[in-house]
């Protein structure tokens, strides 16, 4: 029983990691309706900016997050300004801009490409990390203390984020567009600049799932792409566009990932996760929390 | 002149590409070489890269291949991504597209199985350094010859080395616990260990196949602390071993002895990346820094120098496979396929550069076996400069004045 308890806390404190991950993914699909195939890339790019950070000022881990946040708000924001907007303007009138979704795809295997001819495939974990191996034990039981950080930085996240949409007026505008950008554009929003905003916001978040994850993690080129399989999984779960999805898919497949080792092998616990995700697309496409969209 | 530039560059640029392409398929012998350059196991194509060049440095500065008019070696290299049907489409094309006339490859056993099948298809020899599953050679196969000591053997030194090490020390060992990567590599080690513990009469514990693209192995150290092993046996790729590593010690694992399987543990990134996490960890391997050959120094310097780490075992097996090549190419003294085929089977390399490998020969059996390559195990161990891995055994290989540490007391 103890044992159940241990790994479901485990799963839970995992899990809200890997929802913080699938976050900025969610967010962009919301407003750009455009399925981010570089969002594990954008996690790899703000896992080496934390590092360097972490590397070249030797602060604390969580301390980068005052760096990173800004720094992946501009990367994404431009990236979607310079890269993205201009197959935006040339497919809009086109229902479905299926191009974006390729672009995207191209700008995952630059951007891991570029991280290996820049930096190589070595693996590589931060110096004199004030974090590793750290645990709270409570009698038998051992808790993470870096993955308990992670959660609670998730849960303030996706309360910030909920906060942002809906109390500012950019929040607001961010919703107005996704609902429907026609009519946001008649109400004298500029749709391009939302996307834009909402790229920066979906990449920041990405940079803030790069800092929990440094501290018990190691980082290389590809290591986006082991998150972004999941990434995918969970927003289906969770429902395409919902933060608060974002956040319960990725604690069922953490709790599936930790639990089920239990009473399978490890193996096994990954077959789940697909199996569910197939059986959600089969009986409820929009996921758990998504809306009825008419995508 | 703007305009002109533009035009006249890349024109000029191709017609180079053009040029230098169509002298280098008269003049050199192409070696086609599948690894993977990026994906899960980039590090270990990288290194398998690095080593190839070295090698091929040295041969065509050398003079290249003598009996074929000092023609010189040429590597073309493709890239598996660690992916079965990536290596079988990239060993088509090379055979077809680029007209190599020798293939080796590809490090993960699962993308070399079914590469093996295409070259043997078209009869093109296919030279395996290190992919160490069973089956590559029980296929049947005329034309593959693999250098590194095929899996069988290295799980039955590991056990062997376990008996050595309870008389030795008069630790009695009871439990195993095997926790490995659910590739060919892995499941084929597992094979072969549930066979042998049974053998010994040990009893296993804990069985566990775990993916190596898990981001969170903690459930998996969580089953090794309640199983309660007294020895914990690995098969781990690079970025899996350090999580593994690093978990096992958040997790205060506790058990008498580590016993790993190289690969992601003999990475050299590894230990940079769990540092003391990896104490007193055993490893097997083909090759050591300190391994009592000569030239082995100076070839571990030479590449140390250019590519800022140490010759791994794998990097090693990928060395020695360009002089075995150069070996049968010189007896060949063709680029038919089938005569170097044959020359490759009667390999029998005893000295001569490139061979610094810690046993004495390279000869291959009629299933392309080498029969003669046999690993070492290490212990990683501060001696005072840092971590670094000691050859411990067998007995006789053990580096002077080392004791190893056994069972473990941290």
């Amino acid at each position: 029983m103890l044992y159940i308890i241990e790994d479901m806390i485990n799963g839970i404190l995992m899990g809200s990691i890997y929802g913080l991950t699938a976050m900025g993914l969610t967010i962009i699909f919301g407003v750009l309706k455009v399925i981010n195939f570089a969002h594990g890339s954008l996690l790899m790019v703000g896992l080496y900016a934390t590092y360097w950070a972490i590397t070249l000022t030797g602060i604390h881990p969580y301390l980068a997050l005052f760096m990173v946040i800004p720094a992946m708000f501009v990367f994404g924001y431009y990236l979607q300004d310079i890269v993205i907007k201009p197959i935006f303007i040339a497919e809009k009138n086109v229902r479905e801009p299926i191009t974006v979704i390729i672009v995207t795809t191209g700008i995952w295997y630059i951007l891991d490409n570029l991280t290996l001819l820049l930096f190589g495939p070595q693996y590589r974990s931060i110096p004199d990390n004030p974090l590793q191996g750290q645990m709270f034990e409570i009698g038998t039981m051992f808790v993470s203390a870096p993955k308990f950080y992670g959660f609670l930085t998730a849960i303030v996240t996706a309360c910030a984020i909920h906060w942002f949409m809906q109390k500012t007026i950019m929040g607001r505008a961010i919703r107005a567009t996704s609902m429907d950008r026609e009519a946001a554009s008649l109400m004298g929003i500029n749709q391009y600049r939302i996307y834009n905003v909402a790229f920066g916001i979906g990449a920041a978040t990405a940079g803030i799932a790069a800092v929990t994850l440094i501290p018990f993690n190691n980082i290389f080129p590809t290591v986006g792409v082991l998150f972004d399989i999941k990434g995918f999984i969970i927003v289906v779960l969770g429902g395409l566009g919902s933060i608060s999805g974002a956040l319960i898919g990725g604690i069922i497949v953490g709790l599936i990932e930790s639990v089920g080792p239990q009473f399978m092998t490890a193996t096994w616990t990954e077959a789940i996760v697909y199996g569910l995700f197939l059986l959600v697309l089969f009986v409820k496409p929009s996921g758990l929390f998504g809306q009825k969209h008419d995508w | 002149m703007n305009l002109l530039n533009r035009f006249t560059l890349p024109a000029v640029a191709f017609s180079l590409a053009l040029g230098s392409f169509g002298l280098a398929q008269a003049d050199n012998v192409k070696i086609g070489n599948i690894e993977p350059m990026s994906g899960p196991s980039a590090t270990l194509g990288q290194q398998g890269k690095a080593a190839r060049e070295m090698a091929v440095e040295e041969i065509n500065a050398a003079g290249g291949i003598k009996a074929l008019g000092g023609m010189k070696l040429e590597l073309i290299y493709a890239d598996s991504e660690s992916k079965p049907e990536k290596g079988v489409a990239e060993a088509e094309r090379l055979i077809n597209t680029e007209k190599v006339h020798v293939l080796t490859g590809c490090w993960n056993s699962a993308v070399t199985y079914p590469t093996t099948a295409v070259a043997e298809r078209y009869g093109i020899p296919f030279v395996v350094p290190v992919s160490v599953s069973d089956k590559i050679t029980d296929q049947g196969f005329k034309n593959v010859f693999r250098i590194a000591a095929k899996d069988s053997w290295w799980t039955k030194d590991q056990f062997a080395f376990l008996k050595d090490m309870q008389a030795e020390f008069g630790t009695k060992v009871e439990k195993l616990a095997f926790v490995y990567e659910n590739g060919d590599w892995g499941k084929g080690f597992a094979t072969q260990w549930k066979k042998l513990a049974e053998e010994a009469g040990y009893k296993v514990v804990l069985d566990e196949p775990y993916p190596s693209t898990a981001t969170d192995l903690s459930p998996v150290v969580q089953k090794i602390r309640r199983a309660n092993p007294d020895v914990l046996m690995l098969v781990s790729n690079a970025a899996d071993a350090i999580l593994l590593t690093n978990t096992i010690a958040e997790y205060k694992v506790k058990v008498k002895a580590i016993v790993a399987s190289g690969g992601g543990h003999a990475d050299p990134s590894f230990m940079k990346a769990v540092g003391k996490n990896a104490q007193y960890l055993f490893d097997i391997v083909e090759w050591e820094t300190d391994v009592n050959k000569p030239g082995a120094k100076e070839a571990n310097d030479k590449f140390k120098a250019k590519n800022g780490y140490n010759l791994t075992g794998e990097a090693v097996d990928a060395y020695v496979a360009m002089y075995v090549l150069k070996d049968a190419l010189e007896r060949a003294g063709s680029l038919e396929p089938a005569k170097i085929r044959e020359a490759l089977a009667t390999t029998n390399l005893k000295d001569g550069p490139g061979m610094i490998v810690g046993y004495d020969a390279v000869k291959f059996d009629a299933t392309g076996q080498n029969e003669m390559a046999s690993p070492v195990i290490v212990q990683v161990a501060d001696l005072g400069k840092g971590l670094e891995r000691v050859t411990i055994w067998p007995k006789n290989a053990r580096r002077a004045g080392y004791t190893p540490v056994f069972p473990i007391t941290k």
